[in-house]
């Protein structure tokens, strides 16, 4: 089954890498958005309707956690997965965005591999 | 049900069912097993080295030696028998700490890093894994299911199941 | 040479600190850059024409990351992560590629050097290889292409060396 996608990270070449392991995970993927902070994300969510989230925490205007909150405050995007994609493996931290809604989280650095794996888990088995 | 057998700095691909790929005792070389599940085509490379900048001479004459020549050659190989690299399952082998000549053990490590940069390169994921450790490893591949076995020294024979995630699968690399 | 590098501090042997740093930036370097990155005795001859990225670093600790990389290697590095060869690259290519390389570095040093903490990591710049060494803590690697050096200063908070 296609997905869409909407990848928010501040780094042009993470989202190109993490771009990367979609297609090469096999999975269908008939939109990509993009971001490169929560600010633009949600304006680019604005009449689109995406099947994951995949998002960094440390961006300028408005960080992931920030994001997190507004997609939880949104009735249309509530129910949107969200996978965070981060390099802080801090205890706190990974409680913090699981409990504002993240239903994945994979600390950077990861291997293509652990990021399909943990994208399949999020998705679950409609789209592998 | 016919062994057809792949030494070292060597690679065979075949499509014949009533055969099983195999390779005996890999230490730090690695094999890098290749299976195209609707055309039942299947690859197995055996290589030693990391780079073959580090003897081109060599390259030329068994591109099968190093990691780079050696695993172009197997994708184009495969690829030229019906495989189509998004439907390939991939799987590593080896890949351990062996002594090398310098007494250091990273060559088994290094030879795994090649392989990782460039299947990542060619755009294929590694669906699974057996590498690492300071095991010798002995692998074959059925040809007519696309099942890989693999039996470590001392050990008895496992099959390798597929979609571990390589950071952990792998422990001492 | 600037005097700064010349007096630079030497890297911090097999413990505390020092072993952190050598293994992160392993970690980081083999998992997602397909690079070995081995600890070596400090050499910073190189270190004038390095591309070298700054990163801050806030909240719990307060200080200051370093990140300079020999430009044969981090065109190297680029094109792994990339998945591209090193002739393909844009000098753009190569430069974002160490700022994601610098963030991800700080921010899993971070977390294996004060996992209770709370940090937040300022965007990361690209800056002067004459401000490479900010505190004392510093190591060096070589990688295939050769020499990468990682720094940390830390201003306040509980967790300078």
């Amino acid at each position: 089954m296609p997905i869409s996608v909407m990848i928010v990270d501040d780094s042009a070449v993470m989202r190109g890498f993490i771009r990367r392991v979609l297609t090469l995970a096999g999975f269908e993927v008939s939109e990509c958005l993009e971001a490169s902070n929560g600010e633009e994300a949600l304006t680019g969510l604005e009449g689109h309707s995406v099947d994951v989230i995949l998002t960094d925490i440390n961006m300028p205007k408005m960080n992931g956690e920030e994001l997190l909150r507004r997609l939880e405050m949104d009735a249309r995007l509530r129910s949107v997965p969200t996978l965070v994609i981060s390099t802080d493996a801090t205890k706190a931290r990974i409680l913090k965005m699981l409990s504002l809604g993240a239903q994945g989280y994979i600390t950077k650095p990861f291997s293509p591999e652990a990021l399909r794996e943990e994208l399949e888990r999020v998705l679950g088995e409609k789209y592998a | 049900m016919k062994s057809l057998i792949v030494g070292i700095s060597d690679c065979k691909v075949s499509n014949d069912l009533d055969s099983t790929l195999v390779t005996y005792a890999l230490g730090s070389c690695i094999a890098v097993v290749l299976y195209d599940p609707a055309t039942k085509v299947g690859g197995l490379l055996h290589y030693m080295l990391p780079e073959s900048a580090l003897d081109a001479q060599k390259a030329q004459q068994n591109p099968f030696m190093f990691a780079d020549t050696g695993i172009r050659a197997l994708l184009q190989a495969v690829t030229a028998s019906g495989a189509l690299p998004k439907r390939m399952v991939v799987r590593l082998a080896g890949g351990a700490a062996v002594l090398d000549t310098e007494g250091v053990f990273q060559i088994g490590k290094r030879n795994y890093l090649a392989a990782r940069k460039i299947l990542w390169k060619a755009g294929v994921l590694i669906s699974a894994e057996a590498v690492g450790g300071d095991v010798s490893r002995t692998i074959r591949l059925d040809l007519a299911t696309g099942r890989m076995w693999i039996r470590e020294a001392g050990a008895i024979e496992k099959e390798l199941m597929q979609h571990h995630s390589p950071r952990k699968a792998v422990e001492g690399v | 040479m600037p005097e700064q590098l010349q007096s630079a501090p030497r890297t911090d042997g097999v413990t505390g600190f020092g072993a952190i740093v050598v293994r992160v930036a392993a970690q980081v370097l083999e998992t997602m850059f397909f690079e070995e990155a081995v600890a070596t005795a400090c050499e910073h001859a190189w270190l004038p024409t390095a591309v070298t990225v700054h990163v801050s670093f806030e909240g719990s600790h307060r200080g200051e990351f370093l990140l300079s990389v020999a430009p044969d290697t981090a065109r190297s590095i680029a094109a792994g992560f990339l998945g591209l060869d090193p002739e393909e690259l844009t000098g753009t290519q190569a430069a974002e590629v160490i700022l994601e390389l610098a963030n991800i570095l700080c921010g899993a040093l971070m977390s294996t050097l004060w996992p209770e903490s709370a940090l937040s990591l300022d965007t990361p710049e690209l800056a002067s290889a004459e401000h490479a060494f900010l505190g004392s803590m510093h190591c060096c690697f070589t990688l295939p292409d050769g020499m990468v050096a990682v720094s940390i200063g830390v201003s306040d908070g509980d967790g300078a060396a």
